[in-house]
Formats: structure tokens, C-alpha cells, sequence
């Protein structure tokens, strides 16, 4: 499944990438895995004292699982850049009333090719890359570059 | 708020070395899985790393982010260093560049500078105030080779 700048085309697209629901569990685990200890994504007291109805997931996070989506379309060693803006909070799913909140918390990642070039002796491609929940609300939207064979 | 005076601050430079089973769990959480064991075999298994090209198990792409989380006073160190308020914030900006991998055993020295500041819309309506704050970030292996910058760009609202 190596890519090949040859044979890819403007227009392309990853295969897309959808996440489990994400639950406050997953959010700690995150958390103690990055060292993102910032008790918006873990404590609700503090998320209700700033306003909010409940812990969010870190934006890194979301952009991690992003990570995730192009790595396993794109030999990692070929990354040349990736940047993205944070578009909304994501609120995990209550596992008390999982019907109706799962769908705020599954993320799809999608991507698609915008660009073939030439830089530095390199042969690039540049994506754009969306995330977003299952009821269509933007996570994230951002760029990666890629240098194929 | 974000005091507009550090501006061009340099935090202190900080060493860590890269531990392979941290990989592994960060990984993992990206993956939402329970165990190592059932990662990407990339990012736990020399072997499997080794095939794909890579010295050692390499780092995915945002695992830089926790370069700063565990050194420095963490992120509360870097934020109340700018003078901003926890409470008010919002990651709105991540960027990475990418010049060569990162990988289990390496050690990376961060240096991390504060390249802008700003404010957007107006100080009167204190609900649309807001001040940016961009983090430039080189992280530069034990060989001296810059690998990645990262810039974070974060708002506070006033």
C-alpha cells in the first residue's frame, strides 16, 4: 500500500479514520500519557466553575487521533509538516445516557490531496485534513505535507 | 492576562530523554486501546521498528507536545510564566515541522521562545477580547540536529 507520488492524484483521498466514542477514561489515559494534567479535561468542578457543562477532551488529543488517521495512510518517516486550528470542544460520551451522546464524541478524520510539488529536492503532496463528530460538527480542520517517493 | 512585556521571553532550556514505554502508552490512548500489547507493533516492538526504517521506535507525530507537559512546571509552569489565567484559555493553534524522526533513546533538549502576542477585538467588550499568545518550540536531539518545531498558538479571554 506504499505510496507512490506518481501515482497519486490532486484529489485523492485517505482512507478515513473513525474513532471509539470517547469517554472520560479516555481522556485520563490521555492525560497521563501527554502530561496534559489541565483539569478541563478531567476534573467537572473546575470545567463547571469556567462555565462549561462538562470536562472536554484535549485539543491535542483530537489532533493526535488526526496523527493516528494520517500515519496510517502515509508512511510516518514522510511527514513533513502538520498544523491544525481548534474549531470546538469536544464533550466525551455519558456513559449513563450513551444513546444520545455518543455521536458529540466519535471522531472521523478525513483528508484529501490538494497539491503536487517540488521543494528542496523533495517530491511533496499537501492535504487538507478535517475532523469531525458524528453529528457533523468541525473538531479541527488543518494541513499536512508529505514527502512521497 | 498575558503579559504583553514577555514578548520575545525565552524559557530555561530542558533535557528528556524519550522512553520507549511512554511511546507505547501514548499510543495507546491515541488508539483507545487498554493495553500496549494491541498498538501499532511500530510503536512498541524495536523489530517492527527497525523494518519500517527507523533506528529505534519512533515517536508519533504529536508526541512532542509532552516534551513540554513534563518539564518546565508542566503546563501550569509555562502558563503562569506569560502571566496567563488557566481558566480563560484555548489551545486554538498547533503546528509541526518535521526534519528527521524522534525515537526511543534519543534525548531532546527543548528550547521554547514566546515569537508573538497580540490582542483581537476590543478591550470594551470584554466577551470578544482577546489575547494570543504564540510558543515557538525547537527540539533538537543529542546529535545537535533541530527536528521539530512546533508553534502553539493560544487565546485567553479577557
Amino acid at each position: 500500500m506504499a505510496l507512490v507520488f506518481d501515482e497519486i492524484q490532486i484529489g485523492d483521498v485517505m482512507p478515513p479514520y473513525t474513532s471509539a466514542p470517547i469517554t472520560r477514561t479516555h481522556l485520563v489515559r490521555y492525560a497521563g500519557a501527554s502530561g496534559d494534567f489541565n483539569p478541563l479535561h478531567h476534573d467537572e468542578t473546575f470545567a463547571q466553575a469556567v462555565g462549561l457543562e462538562t470536562v472536554i477532551a484535549q485539543g491535542m488529543f483530537i489532533m493526535g487521533i488526526a496523527g493516528q488517521a494520517v500515519t496510517s495512510w502515509i508512511d510516518h518517516r514522510w511527514l513533513r509538516k502538520f498544523s491544525v486550528h481548534f474549531l470546538s470542544m469536544t464533550q466525551p460520551v455519558d456513559l449513563n445516557d450513551y444513546q444520545t451522546t455518543k455521536d458529540r464524541a466519535t471522531i472521523t478524520v478525513s483528508a484529501k490531496v490538494v497539491d503536487k510539488y517540488e521543494e528542496d529536492g523533495e517530491k511533496k503532496i499537501r492535504c487538507e485534513l478535517t475532523a469531525r463528530d458524528a453529528q457533523g460538527s468541525r473538531k479541527l480542520k488543518g494541513f499536512f505535507v508529505a514527502a512521497l517517493p | 492576562m498575558a503579559d504583553p512585556s514577555k514578548l520575545g521571553m525565552e524559557f530555561p532550556v530542558y533535557s528528556i530523554r524519550v522512553e520507549k514505554n511512554k511511546i507505547a502508552e501514548f499510543v495507546a490512548a491515541l488508539e483507545q486501546k487498554d493495553d500496549t500489547e494491541q498498538i501499532n507493533p511500530l510503536y512498541r516492538d524495536v523489530d517492527a521498528a527497525k523494518k519500517a526504517g527507523f533506528e529505534n521506535i519512533p515517536t508519533p507525530p504529536t508526541f512532542s507536545t509532552s516534551y513540554v507537559f513534563w518539564t518546565g512546571g508542566g503546563l501550569l509552569g509555562t502558563i503562569k510564566a506569560v502571566g496567563a489565567d488557566l481558566s480563560k484559555l484555548l489551545h486554538t493553534k498547533e503546528e509541526y515541522e518535521y526534519f528527521a524522526p524522534v525515537c526511543a533513546g534519543d534525548v531532546i533538549t527543548r528550547k521554547m521562545k514566546v515569537v508573538d502576542m497580540y490582542e483581537r477585538g476590543k478591550k470594551e467588550q470584554a466577551n470578544r477580547y482577546m489575547q494570543v499568545t504564540v510558543l515557538e518550540t525547537d527540539l533538537i536531539n543529542q546529535r545537535g540536529e533541530l527536528v521539530i518545531r512546533a508553534r502553539t498558538t493560544f487565546m485567553e479571554r479577557g
